[in-house]
């Protein structure tokens, strides 16, 4: 079977900034932190996976390694058949990067002015940008405030903004970093539809998709990874993953807490203080996901 | 498909333009107090008069001209030195430089084309001074050799430049504290030739301006433009230009390279 994402072993480690004292006692010592560990995925054609976990799990530097805005440490990682390291340009050929973050926008420029823009760097002419724009504003519904600028937005305006600018290229790919973040529950359930039926049903796209909300990861995803301090704990669809658990009636958050040792709270905070545990000084290899924020 | 770097230029331009006119105070207040540095360099040169006329002999003997040049084109040695580290670093607290680099279209041409507003409103900045000193000022430029300035503009253009991406790619790793722009900044104004003629220094010093590709810049400018020298006669000077930019474009390109890896390495590219 082809994959559309395909994952070996693929770690990231960071290396610790040394404070000043810390530095001055051990010049030459190499302290770590390991963000995502020996994740092994492998994601098929038209699937929407989800990887759920806490905030500092790995997802984002995840998301990151195959989006080839970093370089692993070990592994390796193919994306629509390319590898992330020595193939990156065609990776980002193909793939759709959706994040969250709204400062990733000119926020002075037009709607239509930046989607331009960003289509200028997928190497789309003039004409073709301006098709492929009009196009893109139409599905997500913004034709009609297109030419506003994007400072006049809502935040539910600028994550569809994110959606089209995503889909630009037409990628078989469609990353998401926490699509619905800071969207009341009205827009973050319309997002959610868009998602499920517009780009997966209808366009046939893989999506993959991070969230620390566990409602989203349920009614969304084909299949989800349970991921902790970088490790993947479990991947299943949400049916599978509950029949794991000798329980009647399982929620996902009688999963999380089976295989990872903690209660998830909604807003992807564990309830239990970790951090003392998985940071490891002196040489070791602690693990601390995420850092990328 | 790749779309011709031009095409890609131009929409990087549109961007800036489009960015840089929405502050509209901003742009006209910067037009506005270019004015008063011209007015300040046009009294001191009243108050000079003929005192150093010996030092100034090979440039026309005029200090305000003299002067304007250097004030006009070092301003490219600016804007290399910070352009390229400055796109970088405003890309990077805007948020938006990820959003680029997820894109086909390389780390190397996306920083280098973010720089490119800052190189033509220096453009403008320049022939804004070179017009103000014409024709309100009394510069004198009515033998300028336009095709042999032309020649050492592009030369500095791209031997400043490479030295620019050198400093940019201190930034993209040390995020601040880029030993390339204070060194070049510092010396530059001092040794490069800028306010006075290096003839000025003392033998010793002048070893330090020899090393400096602006020295050769302004120099071969100030010839050119005042006094109308033919390529052939500022060949020294286009030879010390070439020189420079063929070790520094392929030192910059490298540079920056490595640069990019580390940063995706250590997982920094975004960070400020």
């Amino acid at each position: 079977m082809e994959y559309s994402i395909e994952t070996h072993d693929l770690t990231k480690k960071f290396a610790l900034q040394k404070g000043f004292t810390e530095f001055l006692m051990h010049p030459f010592r190499k302290d770590e932190i390991t963000a995502v560990e020996k994740v092994n995925i492998r994601i098929g054609k038209g699937e929407l996976f989800g990887i759920l976990g806490p905030n500092g799990a790995g997802k984002t530097t995840l998301i990151k390694l195959l989006c080839t805005l970093i370089l692993p440490t070990e592994g390796i990682a193919y994306v629509n058949g390319y590898n992330i390291a020595e193939d990156s340009g065609d990776v980002r050929e193909s793939i759709g990067f959706i994040t969250t973050d709204e400062r990733s926008f000119y926020w002075r420029l037009t709607g239509r002015q930046n989607l331009k823009f960003f289509a200028s760097l997928h190497n789309f002419y003039s004409y073709d940008a301006q098709k492929k724009v009009d196009e893109l504003l139409n599905i997500v519904g913004l034709k009609n405030r297109a030419d506003d600028r994007f400072l006049s937005y809502s935040t539910g305006m600028k994550q569809r903004m994110a959606i089209a600018r995503g889909l630009l290229n037409n990628p078989e790919v469609v990353f998401m970093d926490e699509p619905t973040k800071g969207l009341d529950p009205r827009t973050a359930q319309n997002l959610r539809g868009f998602v499920k039926e517009r780009i997966v049903k209808e366009q046939g796209k893989t999506v993959f998709l991070s969230t620390h909300h566990l409602g989203e990861a349920e009614q969304l995803c084909d299949r989800i990874a349970i991921i902790d301090e970088g490790e993947i704990r479990v991947i299943g669809s949400p049916e599978e993953l509950k029949s794991t658990l000798d329980k009647t009636n399982p929620t996902l958050d009688d999963v999380f807490l089976h295989y990872t040792g903690k209660e998830f709270k909604e807003e992807g905070t564990p309830k239990q203080p970790y951090l003392g545990r998985r940071r490891m000084m002196h040489g070791g290899h602690g693990r601390l996901g995420g850092m990328m924020h | 498909m790749s779309l011709e770097i031009h095409k890609k230029a131009f929409s990087f331009i549109i961007r800036d333009l489009v960015l840089q006119t929405s502050y509209k105070f901003e742009f006209f207040l910067r037009l506005f107090f270019m004015f008063f540095s011209i007015l300040t360099f046009y009294f001191i040169a009243k108050l000079i008069g003929g005192a150093g006329v010996h030092y100034l002999e090979p440039y026309g003997g005029d200090y305000f001209s003299f002067v304007l040049i250097g004030i006009a084109f070092s301003g490219y040695l600016t804007t290399a030195l910070r352009g390229f580290s400055e796109s970088i670093r405003g890309e990077q607290m805007m948020g938006t430089l990820e959003a680029m680099l997820v894109t086909p279209t390389n780390t190397s041409t996306i920083i280098t084309l973010s720089s490119l507003w800052s190189f033509i409103f220096t453009s403008f900045r320049v022939l804004i001074y070179l017009l103000i000193g014409a024709f309100l000022l009394g510069v004198d430029m009515s033998n300028a050799n336009l095709v042999a300035a032309m020649v050492i503009l592009i030369l500095t253009i791209i031997c400043f430049s490479s030295i620019g991406i050198i400093s940019a790619s201190f930034i993209m790793i040390l995020k601040r504290g880029d030993p390339i722009n204070m060194l070049f900044m510092s010396t530059s104004e001092l040794f490069g030739g800028v306010l006075f003629p290096i003839t000025v220094l003392p033998g010793w010093l002048q070893n330090v301006s020899h090393i400096l590709p602006i020295t050769y810049s302004l120099s071969g400018m100030r010839h050119a433009l005042l006094q109308g020298y033919s390529l052939h006669a500022l060949a020294p000077d286009i030879t010390a230009l070439a020189v420079f930019t063929v070790v520094l474009v392929p030192l910059g390109l490298l540079a920056f390279k490595y640069a990019v890896k580390k940063a995706k390495v250590d997982g920094t590219i975004v960070q400020y």
